[in-house]
């Protein structure tokens, strides 16, 4: 059964996502807050987490951040469901290192029912780089590409949906599709669609 | 009013006589006789007299005109020759020490009287206008804006204290014709040649502002038309706003922080306002009936946000020390309208 943390310091946020991640089919597990979400990750291996932004005493990007530095939970997918929108730095610095940026309102249970697509995406990546060391790859610029792949979805999703919205924050990301493009064929991978964004 | 006094420097003592009697008959007062350049001047030491009558051949070391020549110098007495030759060389000579005039001998009454009266007027005349310049001069200096008369050619015909000092230029107030004024030759003046130029050509004022270091200065150039009508000349003004602008920045780092504020307040609501909603989505998809106090609980938080933003009272540590944490300037800022109605799709 895939295990999905879920760290919000809202109870009645936690207790949703419960309820909806265990209907879809998930087990669900609970952290109210970074250190928590960290205490959690030593004795527990989830497959994927869903990360709130604004929590104390250490917010979500610190709490991402300390999760990568744990050598299990290196290439674990993440998504962050948050309640503020993004800032063109924020992006820059830490897209690289999730699937989606959400912002709440959201259905719960569209958002579980996309989460088996960022599993399979997560998976797909993980071997096309597997395959591409083995190939002689570079295995720095084989994480560069991972970084940038997610990076592009992240900003692409919030591309797609901020049509639908007011606000007026448009981060453009022609770099940093043309640094993938190099490094996709650099490393051999192939073009394929369903890599990149939905 | 005291009578105008007068030193006779003469070798002949009857003509000397002569010279006093008809003098006091004038009016004039006579406060001594010297045969000598040399005992004349020694008198000067002590006493000054308004005018100095002197005889342009002395006997002893020194002749009429090295006397008037000290006389002029040291002590600035106007000084009329009396002579009996009037040739073109000795003129010429004495012209050297800038003598209010020449009485040939032997004299008419009328002519020395008018010669002494002219040259006393004249000399008084010049002591007005030296202590005109000098009181301009010490005006020119006492302004801390640095400033300078410059000709059609670049050329600094004044220049004050101030200035003198912002160009490194040494003398202040001058008479002689000074250096050109080039970009690049005085460090602190790059951008003033091609204003000038333009200053020149168009007869138009122009003010810009300029940095040097750490200092802020603006500078007005003016143009001025100078002695004679077709004379084109430029003033230029060097006025230190350094403080004034340091006070523009915090006024504009005031603002920012006020938009930085604003900020955090958009913020608040973004987290504050989005969970509740999150909340009362999910139990609404769940089972509103099920859910019903849990979803008016939710509500209820949305209701009280909403009053306190009504007090203009919002505050909250946890968004500051995110905000301050991720964020830059304001130019990062995501703030935008909470439009929490339109539902999220997942990947």
């Amino acid at each position: 059964m895939v295990t999905v943390l879920q760290v919000d310091d809202d109870p009645a946020v936690r207790e949703l996502f419960a309820i909806f991640l265990a209907m879809g089919g998930y087990l669900p597990l609970e952290a109210g807050s970074g250190s928590e979400c960290l205490e959690l990750l030593k004795n527990q291996m989830p497959d994927l987490i869903i990360l709130d932004l604004m929590m104390e005493p250490i917010d979500g990007w610190e709490t991402l951040a300390a999760i990568k530095t744990i050598p299990a939970f290196r290439e674990i997918p993440v998504i962050v469901v948050t309640g503020k929108q993004p800032s063109a730095e924020e992006i820059r610095r830490y897209g690289g290192d999730i699937w989606d940026y959400i912002i709440k309102p959201v259905d719960i249970e569209q958002v579980v029912a996309g989460l088996h697509t960022i599993l399979a995406k997560n998976r797909g990546l993980v071997c096309e780089i597997a395959a591409a060391i083995k190939r002689g790859a570079n295995p720095r610029a084989a994480e560069e590409y991972a970084r940038y792949l997610r990076l592009v979805t992240v900003a692409h999703n919030l591309e797609r949906r901020r049509r639908n919205r007011t606000w007026t924050e448009n981060v453009s990301i022609e770099a940093e599709e043309k640094r993938l493009r190099m490094l996709r064929s650099e490393l051999g991978i192939a073009d394929s669609p369903a890599a990149e964004g939905t | 009013m005291p009578a105008d006094t007068i030193v006779i420097v003469e070798d002949e003592l009857i003509e000397a006589e002569d010279i006093r009697q008809t003098l006091e008959l004038l009016g004039y007062c006579i406060t001594g006789i010297y045969r000598t350049g040399e005992s004349a001047l020694d008198a000067l030491k002590t006493s000054r007299p308004d005018l100095v009558l002197l005889d342009l051949h002395l006997a002893g070391r020194l002749d009429g005109i090295d006397t008037a020549e000290q006389v002029h110098t040291l002590y600035n007495i106007p000084v009329i020759f009396l002579t009996a030759h009037a040739d073109d060389e000795s003129l010429e000579r004495a012209k050297v020490t800038e003598p209010y005039g020449y009485v040939i001998k032997p004299f008419d009454e009328r002519e020395l009287h008018s010669s002494i009266k002219m040259a006393l007027y004249k000399h008084h005349m010049e002591e007005q206008a030296q202590e005109n310049a000098r009181t301009i001069r010490v005006l020119a200096n006492a302004i801390p804006d640095a400033v300078m008369l410059l000709d059609e050619n670049h050329r600094i015909i004044a220049l004050n204290d101030a200035m003198a000092r912002r160009i490194g230029h040494s003398p202040s107030i001058t008479d002689k014709p000074a250096p050109v004024i080039r970009s690049g030759s005085y460090g602190s003046l790059t951008s003033l040649e091609s204003q000038v130029s333009d200053v020149l050509g168009s007869l138009r004022p122009t003010r810009f502002e300029e940095k040097t270091g750490n200092e802020w200065f603006e500078v007005t150039l003016h143009p001025v038309i100078g002695h004679k009508s077709s004379e084109k000349q430029v003033f230029v003004q060097y006025h230190d706003i350094t403080d004034h602008k340091i006070f523009e920045d915090k006024i504009k780092r005031d603002g920012l922080t006020r938009i930085a504020q604003n900020m955090e307040q958009f913020q608040i609501l973004n987290d504050q306002i989005r969970n509740p909603l999150q909340a009362i989505m999910g139990y609404v998809c769940l089972d509103c009936i099920h859910y019903r106090e849990r979803i008016l609980e939710q509500v209820a938080v949305i209701d009280t946000l909403v009053d306190r933003l009504d007090n203009g009272w919002l505050e909250s540590e946890k968004v500051r020390r995110f905000l301050l944490r991720h964020y830059r300037s304001s130019q990062d800022n995501a703030g935008g309208s909470p439009d929490g109605t339109a539902p999220e799709g997942g990947t």
